[in-house]
């Protein structure tokens, strides 16, 4: 039992090292020669065009997606309309349906609107995505907060509407920057969509744009120091946003399963 | 007198409706923009999949009607059944990999200093692009990669493992990428387990694995029923991982590690020369929810078990 309990902690090591090695290897490579690395990654790989427009596409629709969310998450969490037991659900079920599943109508409901290759078709599809498990992380939140402070309000007077936004949504804080931040690695990450609905390289995000960089690789030989590169600059804000709220992460990625 | 009565009596019957009537309003203003926009993009495309399967079509001109021919087509295909094993592999072989993996951490964790920041570590692929870890996974894996360098090391011989077993690369890596989220939701789990639990099995003589079996087994059993589900759905999703083992933005991997997920793609939109075979892929596509709703449906069944109050 010893040895098995010696052979997982083994196994658990060389885990850690492997991630470590992940880590610190991007970083490791500074001092030498990477900075030149990360000027051509930037330039002649388009991670510059590529960083900016996934910046700018994760920033609004992981905001626009808790704007839309969190109203619905307040009216199913905390109401006793028949209505909301049922609409939870019908949101919770979106959960368990795998993006490729749907891509294909998509795509022509997309290309119908033009809004293919285009940037703000693919905001309106990461928002979408992103709904069902946000109103669902959300509805959660909001249904766990205490009600008196809502009894209060409604006893002074003040409207449904008026309550959520002027009492609940400042109570509800730290669940909306909970659901903005996994919203915003999740979509940071995101890749199929991109390269479904995404052709032109001007318009390509960061997952694109390192997809691009290896099948130039092929052609061109391979460049593992512009290619770190270009993974870290994918990497690092990651890794700082996860540094900065690990917990908070860990803690909302995994709260469906953990009661 | 009765007058003043009859008044406010109405009164008090006329503001009962009008408040259930504000309610509701309130909860559609609330509700309903998440509503539309989910319905419009998310179940539209859902239920209409449904309907391209029974069809053959490009996207762009009419549709023809096929009735079921592409899915008994599907199962004479070749490529879509490796796909399909491929899938089933990762979901159940993978998904008990995953699992007896995420336990002996667990295990291992348990008396550890630091598990905390170990927890965080074991954590953090999944906050990593999938294609990345899938980079980093290849490079480790590559001809003269550290694997090999390590297998060279001992003596052994070095394969070629990036073109003779890469599907089990693939594997290996799912496993890898995944493992953390599972021994985190455990974690918690076994966490809210009291201590006095362990102590007293200890003093009845139970080594680890009983109590391993008899306790934190039978305590944690709804959040492992959980997290299988979890893991069900999330192994059918599996799309970026084993594509970017492709290498390239317009070349697919090779046809022998695709699943259902690579599969649609390469039907569709991937490739140099795209097939856009809507119909044939969303027959695909079908099978994959159903394989979802199968799935779920059995674990559900299959775990299910009184709940132990503690």
């Amino acid at each position: 039992m010893v040895a098995v309990n010696l052979a997982v902690l083994a196994w658990m090591l060389i885990t850690s090292v492997r991630e470590h090695r992940e880590i610190f290897a991007t970083p490791f490579d500074w001092p030498g020669f990477a900075w030149g690395n990360y000027a051509e990654a930037w330039q002649s790989a388009d991670f510059g065009v590529a960083a900016a427009n996934s910046l700018i596409l994760v920033a609004t629709a992981a905001v626009a997606v808790v704007i839309v969310a969190a109203p619905a998450g307040y009216a199913l969490g905390r109401s006793v309309e028949r209505a909301a037991a049922s609409l939870t659900l019908y949101f919770a079920l979106g959960i368990g349906v795998p993006v490729q599943v749907i891509v294909i109508p998509l795509f022509v409901l997309m290309e119908r609107l033009s809004l293919v290759n285009n940037l703000f078709g693919l905001f309106l599809l990461y928002v979408a995505v992103s709904l069902p498990f946000t109103v669902f992380l959300l509805t959660g939140y909001f249904a766990s907060l205490p009600g008196e402070l809502e009894e209060a309000a409604a006893i002074d007077g003040a409207s449904r509407l008026r309550t959520f936004w002027t009492i609940m949504l400042p109570l509800a804080r730290s669940g909306l920057i909970t659901a903005f931040t996994l919203n915003a690695i999740g979509l940071w990450n995101e890749a199929f969509l991109a390269l479904v609905f995404v052709q032109s390289t001007d318009k390509q995000t960061l997952p694109l744009a390192l997809l691009g960089f290896l099948a130039k690789q092929q052609y061109s030989g391979a460049d593992y120091g512009v290619l770190f590169a270009g993974v870290a600059i994918l990497v690092l804000p990651m890794l700082l946003l996860y540094v900065w709220l690990g917990r908070r992460i860990i803690e909302g990625m995994t709260l469906g399963a953990g009661k | 007198m009765a007058v003043l009565i009859r008044e406010h009596t109405t009164v008090h019957r006329g503001q009962g409706p009008t408040i259930t009537r504000q309610r509701r309003r309130a909860f559609l203003i609330l509700a309903l923009p998440a509503v539309i926009l989910y319905t419009i993009f998310f179940v539209g495309p859902t239920l209409a999949s449904f309907w391209v399967s029974l069809h053959a079509w490009d996207g762009v001109t009419e549709m023809r009607w096929r009735g079921l021919d592409n899915f008994t087509l599907l199962f004479e295909d070749e490529v879509f059944l490796a796909a399909f094993r491929n899938t089933l592999a990762i979901l159940l072989a993978g998904g008990l990999l995953v699992f007896m993996l995420s336990f002996a951490l667990l295990l291992g964790m348990r008396a550890m200093a630091g598990r905390r920041f170990a927890r965080s570590v074991v954590f953090f692929p999944n906050i990593i692009a999938p294609i990345v870890l899938s980079v980093l996974w290849g490079f480790l894996f590559s001809t003269d990669g550290l694997v090999n360098a390590a297998l060279g090391g001992v003596g052994l011989d070095a394969p070629n493992w990036l073109g003779d077993h890469l599907f089990l690369v693939i594997f290996l890596g799912l496993i890898w990428t995944n493992t953390g989220f599972y021994v985190t939701i455990l974690m918690a789990a076994t966490d809210r387990i009291p201590r006095y639990f362990y102590e007293a099995a200890e003093l009845d003589g139970a080594g680890p694995l009983q109590q391993f079996r008899h306790i934190t087994m039978p305590l944690s059993w709804d959040v492992v029923s959980t997290a299988a589900v979890i893991w069900t759905i999330s192994s059918l999703k599996v799309f970026d991982f084993i594509y970017a083992f492709g290498g390239t933005s317009n070349d697919l991997p090779p046809i022998h590690t695709w699943n259902t997920a690579v599969f649609i793609y390469g039907q569709t939109f991937g490739g140099r020369v795209p097939a856009y075979s809507f119909g044939y892929a969303s027959a695909s596509a079908v099978i994959t929810l159903v394989s979802v709703i199968v799935f779920v449906l059995l674990l559900r069944r299959v775990m299910r078990r009184d709940p132990i109050q503690f």
